[in-house]
């Protein structure tokens, strides 16, 4: 209760503070049209030539895009801005006074700074996964619609814990800006079903960086693709990183030694 | 009550520090293999302090003056010793202690830049869950000590360094902790403004019996607000008491401030010149034989104003860190 009230508080304030820059929003908008706009163009492409894509269909392809911007724009707005903060405050001490407040320091980390405007991407991918959705046959049934919606919360739960594992580093390293700055690139993998690219990279996709994992399963849950086993696996998952994430943040923290005065 | 607000045992923190030689050829040997040197930041000090009690730590840059707060304030975990404050051990981090003490770095901001303070502050009501009333009335009382008027809703930005020092102090007092460690909280302040934080931490202090560890250069900060003093240097405590018996016990001379009638004697027989400013001269002389300079300088001259005196505490401070390393 007090987490949600302090989210809330957090996410007010930063409101409050992007509301002064209505530019942004136009500018996010046209940004997170033209990589949609761009992703429906490849696709339109592909099956142009093509009636299938591995066993993927048109509109199943069009969830996956859809769930990969959804999860994109969380990463942009949310998850990506906290985890950077972070590092900053590592690197140059003011991560002091996180550790001085009564209130559990991983928490506060991940819940300050928000890219108000970047969630224009998780609307934008909302649309374009509903239009996918609409275009199935059978259209997804209410069971779907729920493993989809779990899904899609293991695969948040996954990459917030993937990289601020990453991040968690920091306490030894100090400088991993790069680690983090390098899963950009690595995300752009999710854009297509993990299914389709060759073994290893699927594995790597899978169990390295699991962001083909993650953006694949929600897809599948949608287009009725998915086994239960896989939602129980990606359940697994999810509870995994999130113990070893905490191990690590709080071994991290007892590495943590400030940068001097 | 009857419980310390500070009790430190035998406390030692050890850093490892890497180490090379300057140029590429040792850069890149370093990336392979590391070598490490022990950096004693606190060598195993000791003390105590009492509830509502102000104490002044001093000491050169990297005495370990920053690396005891930290520990205090559960930041960093002790290589060895002991620490409790308000009967809690710091590195614990637990909740009821953190919501008891306060920490201010002078060279650290805690609020958000591009926010006013105002909106800070609100998030650390949260932070600290401060009832509103009791907000209300700890804001209001601040902003009048601080003389805040309408700093709190700029953008902490657009603040000057002194004012924004004083918001700082505000985000941290907020929660009315009952311990505060402050490091360096005027630096780079004006002496104005220096003054009046200087005031109201001795306000804050009375008001509300905080117990007060203060970190400062400026000595000014310290014989203002601390009767007890304690001084560190390379992780151990050279001296720990009363700021006056510092000067008096430490110091084997006193300073002879002479006004002559004609000008241009010669003083140096009686004593160490420090300095001479027209009739005026101020003579250094051992302590022991103060009373003999001082009759004699009576008997030979007509003087118009003595004034025997400690010397200055910094000259003490420097005597004493003199004494305790040995030269090079």
């Amino acid at each position: 209760m007090r987490t949600l009230r302090l989210i809330a508080l957090h996410l007010r304030v930063v409101a409050m503070y992007e509301m002064q820059y209505r530019v942004n929003f136009f500018l996010q908008l046209f940004q997170s049209l033209l990589a949609t706009g761009t992703g429906l163009v490849v696709l339109a492409l592909v099956y142009g030539q093509v009636d299938e894509l591995n066993g993927w269909s048109r509109p199943e392809l069009l969830v996956v895009l859809g769930v990969f911007t959804v999860l994109g724009g969380l990463v942009q707005a949310v998850i990506k801005p906290n985890v950077v903060q972070f590092m900053e405050e590592v690197a140059d001490g003011t991560l002091d006074y996180v550790l001085a407040k009564p209130v559990d320091a991983q928490l506060l980390v991940s819940i300050r700074a928000v890219r108000f405007w970047q969630a224009v991407d998780i609307l934008v991918g909302a649309i374009v996964m509903s239009v996918g959705a609409a275009q199935l046959r059978p259209g997804p049934g209410l069971l779907a619609v729920l493993g989809f919606l779990a899904a899609l919360g293991f695969a948040a739960v996954i990459v917030y814990c993937f990289l601020l594992l990453l991040a968690t580093t920091a306490f030894w390293f100090v400088r991993v800006d790069t680690f983090v700055e390098s899963f950009d690139g690595i995300y752009q993998a999710g854009r297509w079903p993990v299914g389709i690219y060759p073994s290893w990279l699927r594995i790597g996709l899978t169990a390295v960086v699991p962001v083909g994992f993650a953006v694949t399963v929600p897809a599948q849950a949608l287009t009725g693709q998915l086994s239960w086993p896989t939602l129980a696996g990606a359940a697994a998952l999810a509870g995994t990183l999130a113990i070893v994430t905490r191990v690590c943040w709080r071994l991290g923290l007892r590495h943590y030694s400030g940068a001097s005065s | 009550m009857g419980e310390l607000a500070v009790h430190v045992a035998h406390l030692r923190r050890i850093f490892k520090v890497p180490e090379r030689e300057a140029g590429l050829r040792e850069s890149v040997r370093s990336l392979f293999h590391r070598r490490y040197r022990e950096v004693r930041a606190v060598d195993g000090i000791s003390f105590d302090i009492e509830p509502g009690e102000v104490v002044g730590f001093l000491g050169p840059n990297g005495a370990g003056k920053t690396t005891t707060l930290k520990m205090l304030s559960g930041l960093l975990h002790p290589t060895d010793g002991e620490v409790r404050v308000l009967g809690e051990t710091p590195a614990r981090r637990r909740r009821e202690y953190l919501r008891r003490m306060s920490l201010v770095m002078g060279n650290r901001n805690q609020l958000q830049w591009d926010i006013p303070a105002a909106d800070s502050f609100e998030l650390n009501r949260a932070i600290y869950q401060v009832p509103w009333p009791e907000f209300r009335r700890t804001r209001d009382e601040l902003v009048e000590l601080l003389d805040l008027g309408d700093l709190v809703t700029k953008p902490v930005r657009n603040l000057s360094l002194g004012e924004r020092m004083k918001v700082e102090l505000a985000a941290a007092l907020l929660h009315r902790p009952a311990v505060l460690f402050l490091d360096e909280p005027t630096l780079g302040l004006d002496i104005t403004m220096q003054k009046r934080i200087r005031t109201f931490i001795a306000e804050y202090n009375v008001r509300h019996s905080a117990s007060v560890l203060l970190t400062s250069h400026y000595m000014a900060d310290v014989e203002a607000l601390c009767q007890r003093v304690i001084i560190i240097d390379r992780g151990r405590i050279l001296f720990d008491g009363d700021l006056a018996t510092l000067a008096t016990s430490l110091a084997a001379y006193k300073e002879l401030d002479v006004t002559l009638a004609g000008s241009g004697a010669d003083l140096s027989g009686y004593g160490e010149v420090r300095s001479r400013d027209g009739d005026r001269v101020t003579l250094r002389v051992p302590k022991a034989q103060t009373p003999l300079v001082t009759a004699r300088l009576l008997a030979d001259h007509t003087v118009l104003d003595l004034t025997v005196e400690d010397p200055p505490i910094e000259d003490v401070i420097e005597l004493l860190f003199a004494a305790a390393r040995p030269p090079a």
